[in-house]
């Protein structure tokens, strides 16, 4: 029993290099992106729960007629008031709901079903293969704001509407990255080799293709997939047909505030638009970042 | 521990066809041989000549379209024996003439389904393969030692994460692995060709199987590594004493590691005994191949006497275009007028010259 504790000790330190050379090997830029990628997601996280608890530094929807588009720092609040006088940091905290569980959904939806056909595609031949490229090729051509703007048009602008529709216009990419990914793997030895020593297909497939080796592709996805979301709320709200007033979201707050740039009062539109900006650059950085850093670290 | 199991192979044919469909490559063309417990069988011959598809067709691996289409493969360890190719006759149909077929009909999908239902339990945990290009049968992303634990948990009865752990560092050191615990990690870019062909050779026997099938395990290596790997599986045959089908092309590593020896030549087995009987530098008695095959290899005389190497005439036989009569006459060297005929027109049997010792040919016996 000597020779197996001598065993963990080396491999704990084993296990050290193992998980972190991938870290130490990567480009200082990739990781100042992934660090940068991961604040910013994490403080949308962060404001989604204050969002949800209610624990906002004042009520979002309270009028003060008395505080219309104060300056940001003065009377307390921190980033001003908008022309209803209403605090613009708390409806920009608020304003996160509009996009955080819609853009989750999109992304299942665009991942989970891509992954499916890109799996049928790339692992059954002939038949499956074609009739799942002609379908992927077929959302694919459909303009995604028309269709968007029909969803709205037939049923309601409601963003979860709108983000069932962005993740579905979504499955195309997904799906074709990873039937690529499989058609590179499937006549790989090693996949031969987990038959031989008895693995099943499933566990193959869901084990050895879609956990090992396409989790990073999937993980970039996911926060390309955010980024998308935020910027087609956004753009939806500020065109009139995502959030609906008085809900906050980035997109309204931006429009309202337009009509009083003219009158100097710049941080009306311009501070949840630079939320949007940084929100959105930190999410591709993010998948940007962490594609160099997994797909190459594997690569190798 | 012995870990014995038999199996023994009887007229398995694996075809395949040409890309227009219009011929087939008899790729393992009548294949009959026999492993007892505890015993080491070599398969020897060229490369094309149906080695891998036979060691392939064994564990109901892709070997191919149509691929098996007749045979029995038993398989047997003491408590069951059973038929890998259980009720292949249900999902084929073949039109044969004169012994050659001509057309085959196959139900490939519905043999696949039966095939995996039979191989359940078989493929790894009785019977494991170590393949013959060793970084590219491991996963590139996945750490060498986590492959080796998968294993473990699959087949050696051990679910317990931490458990299987030591199990596979167990076996890292079995195989002569440097400092498993820091080699666990590594992924196989990270390790040399022949560590990554030991790491395959503990995955295979971390499931403890009864029968191992080692396909070209130093092909590729270079030849310092090769002679370790053959050192390694020289110490493992008396440690472990796996039952083991070893392929190479190598007459050397046979005749190191394997107590018996099937020589097979386009698809078909030539010659089939004790090692001693059949790849003896001064055999008596040899099939044409295999002393040719032999006369291939340079021994002390040919660097004492400066004597030039001998090469076999003629290509590996284009198992296209199989010959009627024998498959190597085309490039055998001791047909004499008076067998040429039969040997052109007749496919000799695989007859049994001494005890023990096969040959399939005509210059022995009529």
């Amino acid at each position: 029993m000597g020779g197996m504790k001598q065993y963990r000790q080396t491999s704990r330190q084993g296990l050290k290099v193992g998980r972190l050379t991938f870290l130490r090997a990567a480009a200082p830029r990739d990781l100042v992106c992934v660090g940068y990628g991961l604040c910013i997601a994490l403080v949308v996280v962060l404001s989604y729960i204050l969002g949800f608890l209610k624990l906002l530094p004042y009520d979002p929807q309270d009028m003060d007629l008395t505080l219309m588009m104060v300056p940001p720092g003065a009377s307390g609040h921190l980033l001003g008031t908008d022309f209803m006088g209403r605090d613009i940091l708390a409806r920009l905290i608020l304003g996160t709901q509009a996009y955080f569980l819609p853009g989750l959904l999109g992304i299942t939806i665009a991942l989970s079903l891509g992954a499916l056909f890109g799996i049928l595609a790339g692992y059954r031949e002939r038949t499956a293969d074609r009739t799942i490229s002609f379908v992927v090729n077929l959302i694919d051509s459909f303009p995604r704001l028309v269709l968007i703007l029909l969803v709205i048009a037939a049923f309601k602008p409601d963003i979860y509407y709108i983000m069932v529709v962005v993740g579905i216009t979504n499955v195309p990419t997904v799906a074709s990255l990873i039937r690529g990914k499989i058609q590179f793997l499937r006549d790989k030895n090693f996949i031969e080799a987990a038959v031989a020593i008895g693995l099943n297909t499933r566990s193959i497939i869901l084990k050895h293709i879609l956990w090992y080796n396409c989790r990073s592709l999937l993980i970039i996805q996911a926060t390309l997939g955010m980024a998308e979301a935020i910027l087609i709320e956004t753009s939806l709200s500020y065109l009139g047909f995502g959030v609906q007033e008085p809900t906050p979201s980035w997109g309204n707050m931006v429009l309202s505030g337009a009509n009083y740039l003219l009158q100097g009062k710049f941080w009306l539109s311009t501070t949840p638009a630079l939320a949007i900006l940084v929100t959105i650059l930190g999410f591709h950085l993010l998948g940007d970042g962490l594609n160099n850093i997994l797909e190459a670290g594997g690569k190798k | 521990m012995s870990r014995g199991a038999t199996l023994s192979v009887e007229n398995l044919r694996t075809y395949f066809y040409t890309k227009d469909r219009q011929a087939f490559v008899r790729a393992v063309d009548g294949v009959d041989f026999k492993i007892e417990t505890g015993e080491t069988v070599g398969l020897v011959g060229e490369s094309g000549s149906g080695k891998t598809m036979t060691a392939l067709s064994i564990l109901g691996l892709n070997a191919g379209d149509p691929g098996v289409i007749s045979g029995t493969i038993l398989y047997g360890n003491g408590s069951f024996e059973k038929n890998l190719l259980q009720d292949l006759g249900r999902y084929v149909q073949l039109r044969v003439e004169d012994g050659w077929v001509l057309e085959v009909r196959k139900d490939g999908r519905g043999w696949r389904r039966h095939s995996e239902r039979l191989m359940r339990g078989i493929r790894g945990k009785e019977i494991a393969m170590i393949f013959q290009d060793p970084r590219g049968s491991l996963n590139p992303f996945v750490p060498v030692g986590k492959q080796i634990a998968e294993a473990v948990r699959l087949h050696a009865g051990i679910k317990d994460r931490r458990e299987a752990r030591e199990k596979a560092l167990f076996w890292l050191e079995q195989v002569r692995i440097d400092s498993p615990g820091l080699r666990y990690d590594n992924y196989p870019y990270g390790l040399s060709g022949g560590m990554c062909q030991r790491v395959l050779i503990a995955m295979a026997l971390a499931s403890e199987p009864s029968l191992l099938i080692a396909d070209e395990p130093t092909t590729g290596l270079d030849a310092t590594i090769q002679a370790k790997v053959v050192d390694l599986l020289e110490e493992l045959k008396s440690t472990v004493r796996v039952t083991t089908l070893l392929i190479s092309h190598d007459i050397q590593v046979i005749r190191r590691l394997a107590d018996r020896v099937a020589v097979m030549y386009g698809g078909g087995i030539m010659e089939y005994g004790a090692v001693r009987d059949t790849l003896a530098a001064e055999a008596a008695s040899n099939h044409p191949y295999t002393a040719a095959l032999l006369g291939c290899i340079p021994d002390r005389r040919h660097i004492r006497d400066k004597l030039p190497l001998q090469a076999i005439e003629g290509d590996v036989v284009d198992t296209l275009t199989i010959p009627e009569g024998c498959r190597f006459y085309p490039r055998c060297n001791q047909v004499h007028p008076e067998i040429r005929e039969r040997c052109q027109g007749h496919e000799p049997e695989l007859r049994e010259i001494s005890p023990g010792h096969w040959l399939r040919c005509w210059l022995f016996g009529d």
